[in-house]
């Protein structure tokens, strides 16, 4: 280490605490040559070769030209409001035409473009020399303010949108500003401990940092310390690399990038003191938890302590448990040829036999009344309306004896939420079904089974005995969507909240009842609610053990009232599942859904960690009513499971094997 | 021949050899061989995918060859379905795509093996298109049909394609090759030129200056050991000539046709012959993948299978679509680079030629306000 290091950084108050040791001779003074610069300039002076390491926007980092690295543990984010980085104007951002950019940001113009355009909106962009800024918002057009000047615009425009608020609302992750960034090789393991101490002593010093700041300019001593403990956060953790994945992979998909992008670190420093991986044993909060002590920064903590992503992989397809903020960074940042393989390496060892199963049932929709009006469903009609239906006994009768015929050993019932139907009716309807037919009732989902449980004044454990007795066999776990009232308030307000869900699925499971578990994704959910309903579901499955599968899709978007904001296409599709078989550690068994993705992508799925390709459906009406209408007979499945590699067999409800 | 020894050879540069080719058609595990395909596929150009914006025009369906894979041939006129375009109605396909103020870089004519149609037609129809757009690159008849037109109208190979570029002709499309194997041209396409022919129209192209695509039927009749060998045929010529620009894999589609009770090949199989013909055509520079014949959600997915073009906007395909393909007629430009974006990768728009048209911001988005639907 004979050469010094040639560091560039910017003198923005939110940056101080980063440089703090080093500033003060505390730590590196042997090491580090710290110059000042104008954020663009940091990474100007990477690229131009004099600097070694630049704190530089994530936007500059995206764009250089050559591949840099990324100094594990530090970063300039928020999560909420971060104060620095607001739009401003005297009409909301919807009717804003034009909007004024600081031409000193790359960062948060990209921020503010990939807002609107996430908004639906596309106003002007123009840009304004950093001091005329404040002047540039009136009339119609807003202004984009940045830095220090934020914190003291307080009452002179009618609408304030901070964007760090408005990024974490949206995507539920935090919002990375800047980074340590240089070429790979260039700082060891050593210099990445020494810059990490740099932060810690800086850390513990934030309230005089700020104090100074404030008497420097003149301005109340508490705005500044306030903001740099409660509006920054200086760690870059897993939460911090996610959102800063999501960032990048949505600027490119806005076209704001050139390419796609992901955050790439530097080796850090092994961990002190390594702690054993935490025991399957412990459940998925407790291992959270002891996750979570290692890797959160600053105080007397390493900031660092994040495990690589082949680590992960590695851990994650030999079954060992990983946390949700691993699930995250799976998720967002792994290669998709490396999630793919892993979770083939899963499903191997959870079906070592090469087979893939696939059940003949039948889907009867009993009605198509539904009072819940989910947006995105096409299916419902009001009571009352000329295409509203209830089958009639006759009509049912019809169905499964074909079902019978045709070799079906269960019937998957679901429809909507009738209040003209009463726990009665099913209880007559599947008495019936049972003395007439030698099928499985795979019947009502949660919702319908929380709603009779309203209907009839009767808890939901009373609800599930009497339709046990009637005859139920299983719960299928549609409408479940995504597990998160966030998303569920957007799209299907009148559903059961993800806590109802998960409580009725409790229920049965401890009534005997086995049921299955579902997700639809693309309602433009965070990769922190999408992974947190895998969460959650196995939370729950490492309680009952009661779920058989898991079954996920993306929102069929055609003929719905929700318009499709989101990427629901194959390549995430598989990515998603590879996921969840990581994810899923005690569930069993993966379907794939050639009924919604189609039997190519579900063909191909088979090697993205699924090992069951459904059910030869009979009738399917509720996705085909949004435009899905694959139709394939059980031969076509078994030349699809062969052409994959496996060898396709039948099973029952239950997942067992027929002979 | 283990996955491991060929790769590397590939990272050595070392072309693969026939039992190499066969050995990776029965690899097991498709993501091994896709990254493999991936890794060469990177290793040049990195995430970028190209497509471009084109016209198909099929002007007529009538065709002497009546092969047993085709939907689209009609004997006579006589039959339901039958037609020719006129001059006028093929020129105002153009006109009218152009009016519409959908400009195209490129027009892509292939069509049945019409024995009354007299040459004039053809070079008419090329030099029409080419003075209504001086700019538009035309790549026109396969090699099916520049050799039913030397047989036809008594001229050479040569003069064939001499006169078609006077006329406008700017390379040719790689249509026709189907397999090779004679054991599998007599079933499926016995009228049709033979292997050799094929390749000598390909090869006099070449000589001349023009540059071609080539292409695989897959998923009739054919062996794996015949697939390999149409591709180190294809691979043989290329490294004669460096004519080839692109090779194009083509799912045969069922429907409509004599070959019917075959099953279409599924997306396992799309993908394993896009990896192959990337590990195994180390010498022809791109593989793409046809959304026409694949479907967009496997043709996403070849994306990361060795494929590095999506082709066009098309518009308006007929030749699978009579087959049974349910991909739309046409994609809008804003749509493929959406496609290509939403498969995580970074969308170009290239000219035949395969310069860059335009990319990064200078690409169309799609209308921010009411995002569409995905495309079915």
């Amino acid at each position: 280490m004979s050469q010094r290091l040639r560091l560039a950084a910017v003198s923005f108050l939110n940056a101080r605490p980063i440089t703090y040791g080093i500033e003060q001779g505390l730590v590196g003074a042997d090491r580090f040559d710290l110059r000042f610069a104008e954020p663009s300039r940091c990474a100007a002076a990477v690229a131009a070769g004099e600097a070694d390491l630049g704190l530089m926007p994530i936007a500059s980092y995206a764009a250089s030209a050559e591949e840099l690295r990324v100094v594990p543990g530090i970063a300039i984010a928020s999560r909420g409001p971060v104060r620095t980085v607001v739009l401003v104007g005297q009409v909301p951002w919807e009717e804003m035409t034009e909007i004024a950019l600081d031409g000193a940001s790359r960062t948060s113009q990209m921020l503010a473009r990939l807002l609107s355009k996430e908004r639906g909106l596309c106003p002007d962009f123009v840009e304004v020399p950093h001091d005329q800024i404040a002047d540039a918002a009136g009339g119609t057009r807003g202004a984009l303010i940045i830095g220090d000047l934020g914190l003291q615009i307080d009452g002179r425009f009618r609408h304030v949108y901070d964007l760090g608020k408005e990024w974490d609302s949206r995507v539920g992750l935090p919002f990375v500003y800047a980074v340590w960034a240089g070429r790979p090789g260039v700082v060891s393991v050593k210099d990445v401990a020494l810059l990490q101490e740099s932060l810690r002593l800086g850390l513990q010093r934030r309230p005089e940092i700020g104090r100074a700041w404030a008497v420097e300019n003149r301005t109340d001593p508490a705005v500044g310390e306030d903001y740099l403990v409660e509006n920054i956060r200086h760690c870059l953790g897993s939460e911090e690399l996610s959102g800063a994945t999501a960032f990048l992979a949505r600027g490119f998909r806005a076209g704001l990038l050139a390419r796609p992008m992901r955050v790439r670190l530097f080796d850090a420093p092994a961990p002190p003191e390594p702690q054993p991986r935490p025991a399957r044993t412990l459940g998925a909060w407790g291992a959270r938890r002891l996750r979570r002590r290692r890797t959160i920064a600053g105080g007397s903590g390493n900031p660092s302590r994040v495990p690589t992503l082949d680590r992960l992989l590695h851990d994650a397809a030999a079954g060992e448990r990983i946390t949700l903020d691993e699930g995250m960074r799976l998720y967002s940042e792994t290669d998709f040829f490396d999630l793919g393989q892993a979770a083939d390496l899963r499903r191997q060892a959870l079906h070592p036999q090469g087979v893939v199963t696939y059940i003949i049932d039948r889907n009867v929709n009993y009605t198509n009344v539904c009072t819940t009006c989910c947006s995105f469903c096409n299916f419902h009609r009001p009571s009352g309306h000329p295409q509203a239906y209830a089958l009639s006994r006759e009509e049912l009768a019809q169905k499964l004896r074909e079902t019978v015929e045709l070799g079906g050993v269960q019937v998957l019932l679901q429809g909507g939420i009738n209040p003209d139907l009463s726990l009665a009716y099913y209880e007559d309807l599947f008495r019936f079904m049972k003395a007439n037919f030698p099928l499985a009732i795979h019947g009502l989902s949660p919702e319908e089974i929380r709603y009779l449980s309203q209907r009839e004044g009767l808890p939901v454990q009373a609800v599930l005995e009497r339709l046990i007795a009637a005859g139920l066999d299983s719960v299928p776990g549609g409408a479940a969507e995504i597990l998160d009232d966030e998303v569920r308030r957007r799209i299907s307000p009148n559903k059961c909240s993800a806590d109802t869900w998960i409580g009725v699925m409790r229920e049965a499971h401890g009534l005997g009842l086995r049921t299955s578990a579902t997700m639809v994704f693309g309602f433009g959910e965070s990769p922190r609610q999408l992974v947190g309903h895998l969460d959650r579901l196995r939370r729950l499955q490492d309680q009952t053990a009661g779920f058989t599968a898991f079954i996920c899709w993306s929102f069929q978007a055609e003929g719905t009232r929700l318009p499709l904001q989101d990427d629901t296409g194959s390549l995430r599709y598989l990515r998603v599942l590879a996921l969840a078989r990581l994810y899923l550690d005690n569930i069993p068994n993966l379907q794939v859904s050639w009924v919604t993705m189609g039997p190519a992508v579900g063909q191909v799925a088979l090697r993205f960690g699924g090992n069951d390709f459904g059910s030869a459906m009979i009738e399917e009406n509720v996705v085909a009513t949004a435009g899905t209408v694959f139709k394939i007979s059980a031969s076509d499945i078994e030349r699809i499971v062969r052409g994959a590699g496996f060898t396709p067999r039948r099973r029952n409800m239950r997942y067992e094997l027929q002979l | 021949m283990t996955l491991t020894s060929i790769s590397e050879k590939v990272n050595a540069g070392v072309p693969l050899s026939f039992e190499d080719g066969v050995a990776l058609f029965h690899e097991p595990d498709l993501l091994k061989l896709g990254a493999l395909a991936n890794q060469v596929r990177e290793r040049r150009y990195g995430d970028r995918t190209t497509f471009n914006r084109n016209l198909h025009i099929n002007p007529t369906n009538l065709c002497v060859a009546s092969c047993a894979l085709c939907s689209f041939s009609r004997r006579s006129l006589e039959q339901p379905g039958a037609y020719t375009l006129s001059l006028s109605q093929a020129w105002d396909k153009l006109k009218t795509r152009l009016e519409a103020g959908d400009p195209v870089t490129e027009v892509h004519v292939v069509g049945g093996l019409s024995d009354s149609l007299p040459f004039d037609y053809y070079t008419d129809l090329l030099a029409g298109l080419k003075r209504r757009l001086p700019s538009l690159h035309i790549k026109a008849f396969s090699a099916v049909e520049i050799f039913h037109f030397h047989k036809l109208f008594q001229l050479q190979v040569r003069e064939v394609l001499q006169h078609l570029r006077a006329a406008g002709l700017d390379s040719l499309p790689g249509g026709g090759a189907e397999i090779f194997a004679s054991r599998v041209r007599q079933r499926i396409c016995p009228n049709k030129c033979n292997a050799q022919e094929w390749l000598d129209v390909h090869r006099t192209a070449h000589q001349m200056g023009l540059r071609s695509n080539c292409t695989m039927l897959y998923g009739t009749i054919e062996t794996i050991e015949e697939r390999v060998e149409h591709l180190l045929r294809l691979r043989a010529l290329q490294d004669e000539t460096s004519g080839f620009q692109a090779f194009i894999p083509l799912a045969f589609h069922p429907e409509n046709n004599s070959l019917a009770h075959l099953p279409a090949p599924s997306a396992v199989d799309d993908l394993r012959v896009c990896a192959v013909a990337r590990l195994v055509l180390h010498n022809i520079p791109h593989i793409k993948a046809y959304w026409v014949s694949l479907g967009i959600k496997t043709a996403q997915t070849a994306l990361w299978f060795g494929a590095d073009d999506l082709d066009g906007t098309v518009q308006e395909e007929k030749i699978y679509h009579l087959a049974g393909s349910d991909a739309p007629q046409a994609l809008a430009p804003a749509e493929i680079v959406h496609l290509i974006r939403a498969a995580g990768r970074t969308p170009v728009e290239r000219d035949t030629l395969y310069s860059v048209v335009a990319e990064g911001e200078a690409l169309p988005a799609r209308a921010c306000a009411s995002p569409a639907g995905e495309p079915r």
